[in-house]
This record gives structure tokens, sequence and C-alpha cells, in this order.
């Protein structure tokens, strides 16, 4: 292995761990569901989806396209389309249930203050005529009825924990590279010090040298700043360089929660042992499989296990629902691990 | 179509493996002003050279703009180069400039072009018989035969049984599925070269995976050569013999990919390759180093060698003053840099 010759420089963790002395879970999700209505029938894009966030913690959010990791994200900060079917749930932000609040409170107490979100392909959503540090600026001009010079000095803040030179403040977006574009957006959803700040594929249209060095910005904002993330990505090997740990998701269902060393190395579900097979590693030699055949359709999802039909490890059991195990600190939806 | 199969016939006689060879291509886009004062010109491929042998398969990798899409666009004859020399299948191309149009087409012929492009390779409009039709017609295939070629392509990609896709439209196909489509369309005409470009990946592992081979088993079947074009040197390995790294317009390392991941000779792909992640959990636990600066305008390229004002071994007064020539340091491993002065000479791809 040529892996010394691979990194950087080390990075203290002692941080990390005080930030996760916290009390209870910055975020904790109970059997949240969010259906939407098509046309056709009913889109089951979240079903049944529970897991908990610590303090300072990151956790990536993997799983193929289509599956519900927008969704879930939506359903988390109720940023919800007119074509909801079903909503429902428990969320609870710092030990209280936000799904209890009246949009009102929703959105004065919790959106952008406790919990922001950097949209898929928000970049290319930046208004063309404003300059960038006023746009940076704004969510604390507007929500927060912050002084001018304070807001500027505070985007100027966040501009240099993002990388971004001070000078760029004058910018308009279209003056901007498109790694540049992304760190300013970064940069608003950190703006107003949010609690917990959820990335939406924030680096897949982008090159492998600019993505690194957003990837190394976010480090240290989560070194620095102390704050939860929620990494959302269907690039897996970029997902370990932020995550604590991996929620992976299948067919609108969580299908495994578990720390990074375990999913990264071993992780439980028979799907997300597939999905790590079929990432190509560039120093260790491997033999690459992929998946056969396609996840099923959200509209009317088969009985039993979601992911039975492509799975190597089939067995009767799997005819029926499986629930979420616990498996150690870890949880999976398998009945694989069924105890006794 | 007698004339269209001459060419390769004459090559099969001379027993040369080499199904393609580039000898400084250059494709510049001049820039207009108003419409019609040239105020320079973009290189976005300047002076590439490589062959590529029968059955061969190939990768090129690089950064947004470097170039990539528009050296396969010249290779496959969509794009009209500015200078060099191109030979297929023994064949010389674009000479005079009379003689450019016809060996062009004759080269679309000879290529098949696979856009992995998830959402809008295939038109929405119509259905897999349809698109799979279009080519064939254009091509003046023969009625009897387009209904066979468009049967065994299908085959090919695996999207049996045959009839049960054939009035599908792509809406209905998964992204996979979608993707197989445009390699079977790339199949039909029965090229010698397939050319497979990948933006920035927007397609689930296991969905390229899937692709990449289905791609590697056809062209081992019928010993086709591939060029494949990826951002991503982490998969360049596992689906060809050798990568080209391109950076600005040119080729500055070409070898056997375990040669350019574990004997790396350029100070760019150095860099390129430190910045690629393995999932390990260890991660996040270190920062990645990353060179300073961004690519180079390609309008006004540095003088020198064009990564010098991020290189972390310039050697001043050489790197930013002479373009570097190809050294050759390790038998077929190539690389134009200036470090490799004094232990390569200079090579003669
Ligand atoms: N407003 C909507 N109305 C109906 N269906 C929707 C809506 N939004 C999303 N969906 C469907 O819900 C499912 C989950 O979509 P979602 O965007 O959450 O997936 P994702 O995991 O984020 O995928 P990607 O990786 O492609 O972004 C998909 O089948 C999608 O088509
Ligand atoms: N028709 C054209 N006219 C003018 N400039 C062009 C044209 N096509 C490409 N270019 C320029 O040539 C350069 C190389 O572009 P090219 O598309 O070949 O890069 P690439 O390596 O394929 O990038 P990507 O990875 O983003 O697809 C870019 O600066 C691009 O803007
Ligand atoms: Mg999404
Ligand atoms: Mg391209």
């Amino acid at each position: 292995m040529t892996r010394s010759t691979s990194r950087g420089a080390q990075l203290a963790t002692d941080t990390v761990e005080d930030l996760t002395r916290g009390d209870g879970p910055i975020l904790k999700v109970e059997e949240l569901f969010l259906y939407f209505r098509a046309s056709y029938g009913v889109v089951q894009a979240v079903a049944d989806a529970s897991f908990e966030l610590g303090r300072g913690r990151t956790v990536a959010l993997l799983g193929e396209s289509g599956c519900g990791k927008t969704s879930l994200a939506r359903a988390i900060l109720r940023l919800l389309p007119r074509n909801v079917e079903t909503y429902r749930g428990r969320v609870f932000l710092d030990g209280r249930d936000i799904m209890k609040f009246s949009d009102e409170r929703f959105r004065r107490e919790v959106r952008w203050r406790e919990i922001s979100m950097v949209s898929q392909a928000a970049m290319n959503a930046l208004n063309p005529v404003l300059k960038v540090g006023f746009q940076v600026a704004e969510p604390l001009l507007l929500n927060h009825k912050t002084g001018k010079q304070e807001a500027y000095d505070r985007a100027r803040d966040v501009f240099r924990v993002v990388g971004v030179p001070q000078d760029f403040m004058n910018r308009y977006a279209f003056e901007l590279s498109g790694g540049m574009r992304q760190r300013v957006i970064i940069a608003m959803a950190l703006i107003t010090s949010p609690s917990l700040v959820i990335l939406d594929e924030p680096t897949s249209a982008l090159d492998v040298l600019t993505q690194a060095g957003i990837m190394n910005a976010l480090k240290k904002i989560k070194h620095e700043l102390g704050q939860s993330f929620m990494l959302i990505t269907h690039d897996i090997a970029t997902s370990s360089e932020l995550a604590d740990e991996v929620v992976c998701m299948y067919a609108g269902q969580i299908v495994e929660h578990s720390k990074a060393e375990r999913f990264y190395r071993e992780p439980l579900h028979p799907y997300a042992e597939k999905l790590m097979a079929s990432v190509p590693t560039l120093r260790e030699d491997k033999r690459l499989d992929f998946i056969p055949g396609q996840p099923p359709s959200l509209f009317d999802p088969p009985a039993g296990c979601r992911f039975a039909e492509r799975c190597h490890k089939r067995f009767e059991r799997c005819a029926e629902d499986p629930p979420l195990f616990v498996h150690g600190d870890e949880t999976v939806r398998c009945w694989l691990y069924e105890k006794g | 179509m007698k004339t269209k199969t001459m060419p390769s016939l004459m090559v099969e006689e001379t027993e040369d493996r080499t199904l393609l060879a580039v000898k400084d291509l250059r494709t510049w886009f001049e820039l207009k002003r108003w419409g019609f004062i040239s105020v320079g010109f973009v290189r976005a491929v300047d002076g590439v050279s490589f062959d590529l042998k029968r059955g061969e398969a190939v990768t090129i990798v690089g950064e947004s703009g470097s170039g990539k899409t528009t050296l396969l666009r010249t290779i496959l004859g969509l794009a009209r180069p500015t200078g060099g020399e191109m030979f297929f299948a023994g064949r010389r191309l674009n000479g005079d400039r009379g003689q450019m149009e016809r060996d062009l087409t004759w080269l679309r012929w000879q290529t098949g072009f696979v856009q992995q492009d998830p959402y809008g390779a295939l038109a929405p409009f119509m259905n897999i018989r349809r698109i799979l039709m279009e080519p064939l017609i254009i091509n003046k295939v023969n009625k009897a035969e387009r209904e066979q070629r468009i049967r065994e392509s299908l085959e090919e990609v695996r999207l049996i049984p045959v009839d049960e896709f054939l009035p599908k439209f792509p809406h209905m196909l998964s992204g996979g599925q979608q993707q197989r489509v445009v390699v079977a369309r790339a199949l039909l005409l029965h090229p010698m070269l397939i050319a497979a470009d990948e933006p920035v990946s927007m397609l689930d592992a296991s969905v390229r995976v899937e692709i990449l081979e289905l791609m590697s088993r056809i062209q081992k079947t019928h010993q086709l050569g591939v060029i494949y074009i990826t951002h991503d040197l982490s998969s360049v390995r596992y689906f060809s013999e050798r990568a080209f790294v391109m950076y600005a317009g040119k080729l500055v390392e070409k070898a056997e990919c375990k040669e350019i991941v574990h004997n790396t000779l350029h100070p760019y792909t150095q860099v390129l390759l430190r910045a690629i992640p393995d999932p390990e959990p260890e991660n996040v636990a270190q920062m990645r180093d990353i060179p300073a600066g961004e690519p180079p305008s390609l309008i006004h390229p540095p003088s020198g060698c064009r990564f010098h004002p991020r290189c972390p071994h310039i050697i001043e007064g050489l790197c930013d003053v002479d373009e570097p020539p190809e050294f050759e340091p390790i038998p077929g491993h190539f690389v134009e840099c200036w470090l490799y002065k004094d232990n390569g000479s200079p090579g003669t791809e």
C-alpha cells in the first residue's frame, strides 16, 4: 500500500471527541414517512425511516439514484412539494419534536437557523445579478435582523472558513469557477451557525482536485465549528472523507446504519456489501462487482424485503418484511441479523 | 458500401496491429469577436501523439476542460483537426483539404460513440427500435439487414428478450438499460473503434461497473479498439491496459495503468492521485494535499510547461521557459516533464 505518500497533514482528533460528548443526539428521526401523489399512484419515497445523529458528527446518506435520499432530507427540513400524500413521523432536534411545530414556528426557529441545507445543484441557482457577498449575508439580514455591518463581518468569516478569498465578496456568480461557487453556497448554509447542515451532492459535479479542496474545507469546518453534517451523495469514496457514520438507503427504506469503520470495510446488509463491491479503489486490488437487475418501483414495492429479488443471500424468511434489527452498535434491515 | 469496406480489407493484408495512430494532433477553436474578427484560439488539443492497437483499450483521464472530448471528437471525425496527422487502419487521414471531408465521413463509419450522459443521450420521443433504426437509415444499410443488425446489437448488450425492449421508450428504462441502448447504437455499424465519453459521473457505481464490464466483454470478443474518457483515475485500471493523462490540451503521461498508479512520473499525475480517496474510514482524520491554483487558460497557456505555475518540482529557468518534449525514462512509459531529461531519451512514440 502506498497510503503514507497519499496523505496530507494529520488532523487532531481530540476536538471531535469533545463535541460528541453533548447530552442527547442532535437529531433523532422516528418512523418518518413521506409519500408523493403521482398520476399513476403513490410514490413511497421515504418509508419508515428511523435513525439518530450525535452532536458534532457527520452521517453520510448513501444509496443509488432515486432511493429517496433527497426526499428524506426534505422530510426532515419540511421542504415539501404540493403533491404530498403522506407525511408523518417524529423528528427530534436537540430533544424537541419539531414535527409538532407550526409551519410558521418551523420557519422561524428551525429552517436555516438550526438546520440548513445545500440543495442538489444549488451552485447553478446563485442569483446572477447580486454580488455573492450579499447573497451569503442575506439570510442574516432577512431572518435574524442582524445589522448590516455585523452581517458582512460574519460573511467575511464564513468566506475564510470555506476558503474563498475576501475580495470575492464583491464578485458575481458568473465570475467564479464551479468550485468557488460551491464554496459560496456552503458559506450561505453556514452563516446562521446552524447546528445541523445538510449537504445534498455538494461535490458530484466537480473535478477531482476541486472536490478534494471542498472536502478539505468541510473537514476544517467540522473541526473548527463543531457542526453536525448530513452528507447526501452517491459518490461512496468521497463520502468517506467526512463520514463518521453511514446511513444506507434502498428503495425508500433505511437498510443499514453503521459506523464508518464498519460500513466502508465490512457492511452488514447484502445490498451495502454489493454497493461497496462496485466502488473502484485506486490503491488496493479488488474485483469489481455490480448488482444485477434494477431497484423495485416505489409505486408498488414488493411485499417482504425490497432487496430480496436481487439479493445473493436470499432465503425463505425474506418473503416477510424485515424490521430494523440491532446488531452491536449498528442497525440493519435484514433477516440475517434476526436474533435466536 | 463497397468503397467503405475496402480500406479495412487492405489493412488486414498488411498485418498491421496498429488501429489508430495520432501524431502531433492539434484541434484549435478560433475565438471571434462580433462573429468575424479573430481574437485568438482555444487550444483544446495541442500536440497530442499516441497509438492504439487493434483490440486494445485505453483510458484518457483529465480534469474538466482539459480537452478530452475535443480529442475524442477529432479522432471520431466529428471535429476538424487544425494540424497533425492521423492514421486509421493503415489509412492516412486529413491530407489535403478536398480529401478531408471524405476521410472524416469514412472515419465516422468505422467508429462508434458512446456518449455517457444518462440524461439526454437518447431522444425521449423515439422508441428503442426507432432510435436504433435511425443510424442504419442514415448510413444506407439495406432494409433486409437493418432488423438483423438491431437484434444482434440488442442481444450483444443483453437487452433480452429483444421484442420486449424494441417498442419501449427511454423513460421506461432504468439508467443502466438506457446506457446499454447507447452502447448497442454504437455497435450497430460494426465499428473497429468505440469511444466512450463519461462526463463528471452522475451514474451510480453499480450501473457504471455494469456498463464498463459490458463494454470490456464486447471489446474482447470483437477485438475492438476502445478509448474511454473519464475524470476518475481510480477506475482506469479495471477496464483498460494503458492510461493517458491529459492536462491543458496535452497528454502529459502515457503508460500502462499500473505504471501510472504505482510508478507515477509526472508531477501533475502525482497531484491527481493524491487527491483521490479510496473508501476508507481513516480519510476523515486527514487533510488531502492539493496544489494551489487552477488549470491554465487554453487561450493563453503558460510559457514552457503548462503545469509549471502549480508544480512543486519546478526547475526555474527551464520549466517556465521551454516546453518539455516527451521523455521515455522507462520503456513504454512516456512523460512530458523536464525532471526526466537526464534519465530518459526523448521518446519516439
Ligand atoms: N415531488 C415528487 N413527486 C413525485 N415523485 C417524486 C417527487 N420527488 C421525488 N419523487 C420520487 O421519489 C423517489 C425518491 O426521489 P429522491 O429525489 O428522494 O431520490 P434521491 O435518492 O435523492 O435520488 P438522486 O440520487 O437521483 O438525487 C424517486 O422515485 C422520485 O422520482
Ligand atoms: N466548439 C467549441 N468552440 C470553442 N471552444 C470549444 C469548443 N468545444 C470545446 N471548446 C473549449 O475547448 C476546451 C476543451 O473542451 P473539452 O470539452 O474538450 O474538455 P473536456 O476535457 O471534455 O471537459 P469535460 O471533462 O468537462 O467534458 C474548453 O476550454 C472548451 O471550452
Ligand atoms: Mg437527490
Ligand atoms: Mg468532455
